[in-house]
């Protein structure tokens, strides 16, 4: 029986983890045995709970989750050299402290070591030649996936595949199980309280509109106040726009402080009134890389709004990178996507508290959500079921359970730590470039490991066509971020954004390449002085 | 980059001196770069300005590709027979968009404005070489030529209705 051969295969593979496991290393399982793990198409075999247990030392933790006021840079003391000359040359020698391990990391995704680049202007071996290594400088927009996610996929469509919840056979009993420990591993993931607070949507997109579109339309009316921020992603500002429109409810952004690129949360108090019943903001920005003071901005809330106010928190460019403890940051409604975090595309969550899903109308009307149905009315099921009508993303489910498990190995705290190192040597190497204006706050304010920046000589979309020819992969436009960019001056910016896959070497190369691409334009004569004497003409459509 | 109308002398050693660099550029080992025609109008856009909107015998066409933050403006002022006078053209936007922009206003020049509706952006891109992840800056171009002769018809219709009023 098929069935019995694939347990049995994975009652050996799991005495193989077992075996795996005893000898890993207190620091995280070596990609060896990653890849072992993945081969032997295990990847459920192995209870995700007992390799945390192994490797997750430090349970979620405060401290780590707002970023202290204090930076050290790291790798400072044994690792930096000063060299003769006047300093220029300090990152030659820099190492970052857990290279080795990240290294080890890197090896397991695969698409890092395609090559890009031939436009088919050349033939043959020279074509080849000519191709590039991908040097990927773009997760904000999506991030690479491990073997350990791939082969979840693959595994599931080809040995489970089956619809989930009331299956009357075993392999959607399987299926079902392995959909709802992805949801435990979420629950886990974020430290919800219940599984039953973790609802699976398409993306943040989604997750956001789900608020905007079950909770706020049904809760306000014509007096109430959403307030939202001048940098907000697209997905934040127009369902609000939306239900501010249907409702009559009153929209208001606090606007961004253009001099530090930060949160200005003394106009936040200006705007909050007892009359306002959502705050919705980015836990970091996708284009400054400013890293919002949520505890803070909660607290003020919470002393100001009115006492049913929501508080909602874009954490898209946070959950992938650092721990995210939805006990301690004390918002109401947590938004992510799977894709920016080596899941799948097509799948994401919210977290809310229970009561409050439990208090909101559907979403969306079909199967699974209802509890009875006649034709006249029905009656629905309790969250997280009310919120997922029809047949699940059950495949990027597993996937993103897989994704989350494959962090919470390596460990939240550790990913965090690195990514810090990469944030500082990315901007401190940036910031050294000529001809380069960096956005957002200072060298010396911890953001997160991305940064967005312009050129006066050079157009944004020229600098990313010059380093595609290099290979390298950063975005150029507005981020889906218009207002922000209006705010900051800037139509459109070039965006370099890292993860735990890139290195030192990654940040070296980059900066190499635009600086030559800044030589090239540099040289070239023409007016370019781009004074906009044309009044009539404005660059913003 | 915004190419403006500020005073410059079109050198016409300019385009040899825009190649000898460029020349230069890829004698670095295997740096890509743009092509020299691209380059050429960069360096030197034909036909930058602005004509009065408001004449009757200017079509303006302002056309944007939001996503990219590029924007073109371009106009032509048609002779009563049909045929383009003179065109102009203002563009916030990349090497490529400049390049296209510039191109696209000396191909109308002489063409009446029908003619100039069978201007493809395949053959801009052609001519100027575009990397693929360019073309849709030669789009823009065609777009632009298309706005500009719509306005200027648009505007013929209604002087022919106010006559006929």
């Amino acid at each position: 029986m098929k069935m019995g051969s694939s347990l049995s295969s994975s009652v050996v593979a799991y005495g193989i983890a077992i075996i795996a496991i005893s000898t890993s290393t207190i620091h995280g399982l070596e990609s060896k045995r990653y890849a072992s793990l993945a081969r032997s198409n295990m990847a459920f075999a192995v209870p995700p709970s007992r390799r945390q247990q192994q490797v997750h030392s430090s349970s979620f933790s405060p401290s780590s989750l707002c970023m202290s006021a204090e930076v050290v840079p790291p790798g400072t003391t044994s690792n930096v050299k000063t060299s003769d000359d006047d300093g220029k040359t300090w990152w030659k020698e820099y190492k970052f402290k857990d290279a080795d391990f990240f290294e080890k990391v890197r090896q397991e995704f695969p698409i890092l070591s395609i090559k890009v680049g031939g436009d088919g202007s050349n033939d043959g071996a020279e074509e080849e030649e000519s191709m590039k290594e991908l040097i990927y400088l773009d997760s904000a927009a999506t991030s690479h996936k491990p073997l350990y996610v791939t082969d979840a996929l693959t595994s599931y469509y080809n040995k489970i595949n089956s619809n989930v919840h009331r299956g009357a056979h075993s392999l959607s009993r399987l299926a079902t199980s392995k959909y709802e420990k992805a949801r435990d591993s979420i629950a886990k993931f974020v430290n919800a309280y219940s599984r039953n607070e973790i609802v699976f949507t398409s993306g943040a997109t989604e997750s956001l509109n789900l608020v905007a579109s079950s909770y706020a339309r049904s809760k306000l009316t014509k007096g109430d106040e959403i307030i939202i921020t001048e940098m907000e992603h697209h997905s934040n500002i127009v369902p609000w726009q939306i239900v501010a429109q249907q409702t009559g409810a009153t929209l208001k952004y606090v606007p961004l402080n253009v001099e530090t690129g930060e949160f200005d949360i003394e106009t936040l108090d200006s705007l909050l009134t007892s009359n306002t019943k959502i705050v919705s903001f980015q836990h970091v920005s996708n284009v400054l890389g400013t890293i919002n003071p949520v505890s803070d901005i909660v607290t003020l809330v919470r002393s100001k709004a009115s006492p049913d106010c929501k508080i909602v928190l874009d954490a898209c460019q946070s959950v992938p990178h650092m721990p995210v403890n939805v006990q301690e940051l004390g918002v109401d409604f947590l938004a992510a996507s799977g894709h920016k975090m080596c899941g799948p595309t097509g799948i994401g969550f919210l977290w809310a508290h229970e009561n409050t899903l439990n208090d909101m109308p559907p979403y969306m009307g079909g199967g699974e959500m209802i509890d009875d149905v006649e034709m006249e009315k029905s009656t629905y099921a309790p969250s997280p079921a009310r919120f997922e009508a029809g047949t699940p993303a059950i495949a990027q489910s597993i996937g993103l359970g897989a994704a989350v498990d494959y962090l919470m190995n390596i460990g939240m705290d550790r990913i965090h730590a690195y990514e810090k190192e990469l944030a500082y040597y990315l901007r401190r190497r940036l910031c050294e470039v000529d001809g380069v204006k960096v956005l957002g706050p200072n060298e010396d304010v911890p953001t997160a490991a991305l940064v967005s920046f312009v050129c006066d000589y050079v157009h944004a979309s020229d600098l990313s066509t010059f380093l595609d020819m290099e290979g390298v992969a950063v975005r150029a436009g507005h981020h889906c971020c218009q207002p922000l960019h209006k705010a900051v001056g800037h139509s459109h910016s070039a965006r370099a954004s890292l993860y735990i896959y890139n290195n030192k070497e990654d940040i070296d190369k980059f900066i190499e390449h635009l600086q030559d691409t800044l030589s090239f334009f540099g040289s070239l004569e023409g007016d370019n002085d781009g004074d906009g004497s044309d009044e009539e003409f404005v660059p913003f459509i | 980059m915004l190419a403006s109308a500020t005073s410059r002398t079109v050198a016409k050693s300019a385009a040899s001196a825009a190649r000898a660099r460029l020349a230069a550029a890829s004698t670095i080992p295997q740096r890509r770069s743009y092509h020299e025609n691209i380059v050429e109008h960069y360096e030197n856009p034909r036909n930058v300005g602005s004509l009065n909107k408001n004449d009757n015998d200017v079509g303006t066409g302002l056309v944007g590709a939001p996503a990219c933050g590029d924007v073109m403006k371009l106009q032509i002022r048609v002779n009563d027979d049909g045929t383009i006078a003179e065109s102009k053209f203002k563009t916030f936007g990349c090497g490529s968009a400049i390049a296209s922009s510039s191109v696209a206003t000396e191909w109308i020049k002489g063409k009446s404005v029908d003619e100039v509706l069978a201007i493809k952006n395949t053959d801009i891109a052609q001519h100027l070489k575009l990397p693929p992840v360019k073309l849709h800056c030669s789009m823009l171009a065609e777009d632009a030529i298309r706005a500009a002769v719509g306005d200027w018809k648009e505007k013929q219709k209604k002087k022919g209705e106010k006559a006929a009023a």
